[in-house]
């Protein structure tokens, strides 16, 4: 064991964990204030939930034992032989701490998927959801990806700190609930704009601050290579908040404050994957890339006419897929001898990323359809109209969040 | 020295500070939109008064060379000898001054911890004479007893991983005393006392839990297995009081809330405190669910007795505080923890005894001197606001400021 690689871990660990309150209030502020609570709610019991699920059989399923490629088998169900000893995934620090950091990403990929269905969703049929997704498509997705026997890892596929894991998989889900739960009421004819823009600003720096923590802490040590993560996010954000506000500058006429938060948050997407691979002028590209992309891709929502109210589908899915095809586009055996990109001659990689993108989709369309049709079955996903219109923090929680 | 362990226990230093801002948003936010600045600025302020305090008197107190197994002397008064050099006797892998600001800023949040169950009424300078004094008395030498070389209760072998006596217990007790002795808000019981602001008391629970672990984790005070360990069981324990929360009101009282999921996770985080560092993942989980039990019926029965525990401290913190330490007692085994020792599961009763035993003589300790210190500072200066003033709102009476100010 290495103390100065489990001090970093343990700190990186605990910044992963802020990112989940962070988006709460990145969410929270923008919704109408009726549903200001139950949107925080929807990501703040997720650290309850998976937290519970990780312990009893989802970090089992994610990097315990190889079954087929496809999942892990159920011999670390409730922690058993996760102990104090360094593991196979983390030669340095105690397994039970990777597993901990590990379990910090589950959380905060569900509750990213929430943006595409705020201020229409029951609780109960939220929390069946987000039980059942976890388990059928983060688990499996995770292990493929991560595991050392898992199909996507075995075929070089390279995701440093989970663009396809997480983000192109909350995507691809997002875009399945919007269309499945359908629009708000009086989406398109009332006003919905944010209700507190400050409270999303600063949920965006928490992000930020928490994202040095995931990206940088997916070195697994405090190794040179969490040096350059840690710079390549910084530089890839600052691009994707430039771009995104300058897009809509020309485009709208005016920045926003909300185009600043959302062209970083963009950029910290599409640098996920490739930020301990690519050097750090290629992640200013990516970063800036992906501000204009997802800026471009919630404008054609509105075109489009689904309602993904928070853009999870516009920053999270466009973006990861930015990101995972740009790793292999990026990717330099110069900063990091993992592999090379097609950039530096060697195509094959952009192929394996495809493949990766294409299958998570594939994978996460399907079974996140299949899933809420059936909860729609059993419990019903929306909350009657007349809740919906009297908001979810009464409906839903029996509480207001401003009694100014 | 170690570097990686001196690495983390600064960055814990900066966690466990964040962890006042934090308590100042979660409860700044669930008090009347007009006293939001005055229950901030009771958490705040400690960061200037219990600063101060620690280098001339309270680190000395605590932490310097033992008398009588009581307190410490006043040989490192204003930090002498204090320097960059190991202690012998603590964390003896990092600069003494790395130790000494990290445990700085539990004494900061501990009086301000306090301050919930006295909210909305107590004028702003009795109570920093009440904060400085209670430090003095209280904190200073229930630190020393718990974690001083030659303290009598450490000498004992009673265990306290992070502060569940020393913080969670006397905050607890020192509330219980403040709600005896200051009495409930005006109104209390017959209007609503409505929480002004509930996205903020979510956001400064995201800011508690994400500093908690640089409190528990950090009070391995070296970047070890222990650190590991203690870092997982927070996140578990925090976890698991935010879901038995959140069940019990659901079957209870209906519907799940966001203030019941915060203070569920509030509640497993206080109580897991004292274990941390010496149980298990599962064991944690079954201390969390426990803490989400009791402390929700803790706070249910304050609703019954009429007791204006305004933020619910004593359900919480100390209910909490009381239930962790003595789960050490139950739950520790030397398998997680070699440092560490058994507890009743693993075949040591005695172990039980010695935290329960710490369990009543802080509880009790901290409950007598701050009913005195309250009487005390009442008789001489007055601790409640006048009934117009209270009325007018803490903001405007006793800082000539509001908190909101739409145009």
């Amino acid at each position: 064991m290495n103390t100065g690689d489990t001090a970093f871990m343990l700190i990186a660990t605990a910044m992963v964990m802020l990112m989940t309150p962070g988006l709460a209030l990145f969410y929270g502020g923008l919704v109408r204030s009726k549903n200001v609570l139950a949107t925080t709610m929807q990501s703040f019991v997720c650290l309850g939930l998976i937290s519970m699920l990780w312990v009893v059989y989802g970090y089992s399923l994610a990097f315990g034992p190889d079954v087929g490629h496809f999942i892990g088998n159920l011999d670390h169900a409730f922690l058993k032989g996760v102990g104090l000893e360094p593991g196979p995934y983390s030669a340095t620090i105690p397994s039970l701490l990777f597993c901990a950091f590990q379990l910090m990403f589950a959380i905060i990929t569900p509750a990213l998927i929430t943006g595409a269905f705020a201020e229409r969703m029951k609780f109960t049929a939220f929390l069946a959801f987000t039980i059942l997704w976890s388990t059928l498509v983060y688990l499996p997705v995770c292990h493929w990806v991560w595991g050392q026997e898992g199909w996507l890892f075995k075929m070089g596929a390279l995701d440093f700190a989970g663009g396809t894991v997480i983000h192109i998989n909350s995507g691809a889900a997002a875009l399945v609930a919007a269309l499945v739960l359908g629009k708000r009421k009086g989406y398109g004819r009332d006003s919905m704009h944010p209700h507190n823009l400050p409270m999303t600003v600063l949920g965006a720096g928490l992000l930020w601050f928490g994202w040095f923590g995931f990206n940088a802490g997916s070195a697994l040590g405090a190794s040179p290579i969490a040096v350059l993560a840690l710079f390549t996010t910084q530089v890839a954000t600052g691009a994707g908040a430039l771009a995104w506000v300058i897009a809509e500058w020309k485009v709208q006429g005016k920045p926003t404050t909300l185009g600043a938060a959302s062209g970083a948050l963009a950029g910290l997407v599409a640098i996920t994957p490739g930020a301990g691979f690519v050097s750090p002028v290629s992640a200013i590209i990516m970063g800036g890339v992906a501000g204009v992309l997802c800026y471009l891709a919630v404008l054609a929502k509105s075109k489009l006419g689904y309602d993904d109210s928070l853009d999870v589908v516009g920053v999270h899915g466009v973006g990861g897929i930015w990101g995972a095809l740009a790793t292999g586009i990026f990717a330099s055996s110069v900063v990091n001898p993992a592999g090379n990109g097609l950039l530096n001659g060697n195509p094959h990689q952009l192929v394996v990323q495809a493949i990766g993108v294409g299958s998570t989709i594939a994978y996460s369309v399907v079974v996140t359809f299949i899933l809420l049709k059936v909860i729609d079955v059993i419990i019903g996903l929306r909350v009657s109209s007349d809740d919906e219109t009297q908001g979810l923090d009464l409906t839903q929680h029996s509480e207001v969040g401003y009694n100014l | 020295m170690d570097k990686a362990d001196t690495a983390f226990i600064l960055a814990s230093a900066g966690l466990v500070l964040l962890m006042t801002p934090g308590l100042a948003l979660f409860y700044g936010g669930m008090v009347r939109g007009k006293n939001v600045l005055g229950t901030i600025m009771q958490s705040f302020f400690m960061i200037a008064l219990i600063s101060i305090e620690w280098v001339y008197l309270g680190y000395s107190m605590s932490f310097g060379p033992d008398v009588a197994g009581v307190i410490g002397d006043l040989s490192w008064f204003a930090l002498n000898g204090v320097g960059n050099a190991p202690s012998p006797d603590y964390a003896t892998t990092i600069p003494q001054t790395v130790f000494m600001i990290y445990q700085c800023m539990f004494a900061i949040i501990t009086p301000a911890l306090i301050t919930g169950a006295f909210a909305e009424r107590v004028r702003f300078v009795p109570f920093l004479v009440f904060a400085l004094l209670w430090t003095i008395l209280v904190y200073n030498p229930v630190c020393h007893w718990v974690w001083a070389k030659g303290g009598w209760l450490a000498q004992m072998g009673v265990l306290d991983f992070a502060g569940g006596l020393v913080v969670h217990v006397t905050c607890g007790a020192a509330a219980l005393a403040a709600v005896l002795v200051v009495g409930p808000r005006r109104g209390y019981g017959r209007t609503s006392f409505m929480p002004h602001n509930l996205p903020m008391t979510l956001m400064g629970t995201g800011l508690l839990w994400f500093g908690w672990f640089g409190f528990n984790g950090g009070s391995a005070l070296a970047a070890n297995e222990v650190a590991a360990t203690a870092f997982v069981s927070t996140h578990l324990a925090g976890m698991a009081g935010m879901f038995m929360w959140v069940l019990m009101e659901r079957f209870v009282m209906g519907n799940a809330t966001t203030l019941g999921a915060a203070s569920g996770a509030i509640a497993g985080l206080a109580t897991i405190t004292p274990a941390a560092g010496f149980v298990g993942p599962n064991a944690a989980i079954v201390i969390g669910f426990l803490a989400g039990v009791i402390c929700f019926l803790a706070v249910r029965l304050k609703s019954r007795l009429k007791f204006d525990d305004s933020l619910d401290v004593v359900g919480i913190h100390g209910v909490g505080g009381i239930v962790g330490t003595l789960c050490l007692g139950i739950f520790a085994s030397t398998q997680v923890n070699p440092a560490g020792v058994d507890g009743l599961l693993a075949g040591n009763s005695a172990q039980l005894v010695k935290q329960a035993i710490g369990v009543l003589v802080v509880g009790g300790y901290t409950l007598v001197v701050s009913w005195i210190l309250l009487k005390v500072i009442d008789s001489v200066m007055g601790l409640r606001l006048t009934e117009e003033d209270e009325v007018t709102g803490l903001d405007s009476v006793e800082h000539s400021e509001t908190a909101y100010n739409h145009q």
